[in-house]
């Protein structure tokens, strides 16, 4: 059977406890079953070590690879790369994040459909904001802590009608505005050719 | 005594607007920009000043310059060696900053179009090259866990670094340019998102051009682009607000954000 990877980041400076535990309880290890997932990698981030280890204790077997990670100073390519998959030995799996822009972005380039879980214990709480409007447009979906198996399940129809990033300019009269990153740059600088 | 209080008062009342004034000056967006004779004159050598905060700061600003410097459409994309110097501000103790800058100078710089490769041959005299870049630490303003109350002294340490770091290549001039082909000077743009590391920096460069330190001010130097975070969808953060009338160009990334009218504000698409 090929193998099939959730990818789980919690984000490195406030680590997010209740993600850790979320997806380490029965009904979502079960629902990764169900949608023959066979690989769970977790970043439970810097203070999140004992949190894991018991939530691991605590869920047994149940024929889902577990493993985790503290940080990766070399940067979560390498498990985004993972979860996408390469055709028939690993199918594509999905990526689990704490909405933090760096993790969207680099599932959004990668294509791996990703569900978003803002962390809703954040005072500045603009990641809801972000995931919503994300969800809106149907680059990700938003998750919820309390019902990730369902989450689970609007992935696969996510994976079904993948948008790509950067979206694709629309319209020749929208091209005349977005000039990029280049052309704001150019304007100030003063470049004459 | 009443008699010194009215003369500081009056003293105050004269100066202010000449003050106020000299900020209006610096601070409009329709300041001078310097005029310039093709983007890589050895005579006119820019330098590019990129500030880096932790995490997501990071993460985006290397998103966007991803996108840009490898953009398919030959319009869009950002020319690396187009800035001949880098200078890269991190902060004190942020390691991966650092390593993901120094990755991003090794992808970008060797990265060349066939139109550069022709452009070669017929600029080569005027072409200066690649150039090189610097990563600079500064202290942090405040750390994480840090009371509010030594915040000020700690901004200062951060203040009185940024101030050294933006001083650091200055030149003498000759008719508006380097004295010396290839000198580095003052930075000519500054783009940042939202650190408070940012937001310190762009205060130091506005002290610069406030008393026009080595000219920085009459030559157009230390232009401010700001992109605020693509996280924020409808409101500003706190360094955006601060920023929003100091910077001279206030980039959003959503469009319903562009509606609230501060500062600057203006939505050009989204650039991560």
């Amino acid at each position: 059977m090929a193998s099939k990877y959730c990818f789980v980041t919690v984000g490195a400076t406030a680590s997010f406890h209740d993600l850790t535990k979320a997806v380490l309880s029965p009904p979502f290890l079960q629902a990764l079953q169900a949608h023959s997932y066979t690989d769970l990698v977790i970043q439970y981030g810097n203070d999140g070590k004992q949190t894991y280890d018991s939530a691991v204790a605590a869920a047994g077997s149940n024929g889902i690879n577990i493993s985790g990670f503290e940080l990766d100073k070399a940067g979560l390519g390498r498990y985004m790369r993972q979860a996408k998959g390469s055709g028939k030995e690993v199918q594509e799996g999905v990526v689990i994040s704490h909405a933090g822009s760096g993790s969207i972005l680099d599932a959004l380039r990668a294509q791996i459909p990703i569900i978003v879980v803002p962390n809703s214990q954040l005072l500045d709480n603009h990641q809801v904001e972000l995931a919503e409007a994300l969800a809106e447009q149907e680059y990700v979906v938003h998750g919820w802590l309390e019902d990730l198996a369902k989450a689970l399940q609007d992935a696969e129809q996510l994976r079904r009608r993948q948008r790509e990033w950067p979206p694709a300019n629309s319209g020749v009269h929208r091209q005349a505005k977005e000039v990029g990153l280049r052309g704001i740059l150019d304007e100030e600088m003063g470049f004459l050719d | 005594m009443a008699f010194i209080l009215t003369t500081l008062l009056l003293l105050t009342l004269l100066t202010l607007p000449a003050l106020l004034y000299r900020l209006t000056l610096i601070l409009t967006p329709s300041r001078n920009k310097p005029l310039r004779h093709g983007r890589r004159n050895p005579n006119e050598p820019t330098h590019l000043l990129i500030i880096l905060g932790s995490g997501g700061h990071t993460a985006e600003m290397l998103a966007m310059l991803t996108r840009a410097v490898t953009s398919p459409d030959p319009a869009q994309k950002l020319n690396w060696k187009d800035y001949h110097h880098r200078t890269w501000v991190i902060s004190e103790g942020d390691s991966i900053s650092a390593e993901r800058a120094k990755e991003f100078e090794e992808m970008a710089t060797p990265l060349s179009t066939q139109e550069d490769l022709m452009a070669g041959k017929v600029k080569r005299a005027t072409d200066i090259g690649p150039g090189g870049y610097e990563i600079v630490t500064v202290p942090r303003a405040r750390e994480i866990h840090q009371p509010l109350l030594t915040a000020p002294v700690s901004s200062f340490k951060c203040l009185r670094a940024c101030r050294e770091l933006l001083m650091k290549h200055t030149t003498d001039t000759r008719d508006g340019h380097a004295a010396m082909a290839g000198e580095v000077d003052f930075p000519d743009l500054i783009l940042c998102n939202g650190p408070a590391t940012a937001t310190i920096l762009v205060l130091a460069s506005v002290l610069l051009r406030f008393f026009d330190v080595r000219g920085c001010s009459t030559r157009g130097k230390m232009r401010t682009v700001y992109v605020e975070s693509w996280a924020r969808v409808k409101r500003l953060s706190l360094s955006g607000r601060l920023l929003s009338r100091v910077v001279d160009r206030f980039l959003v990334q959503w469009p319903q954000l562009a509606k609230e009218a501060v500062g600057r504000i203006e939505y050009r698409g989204v650039l991560v």
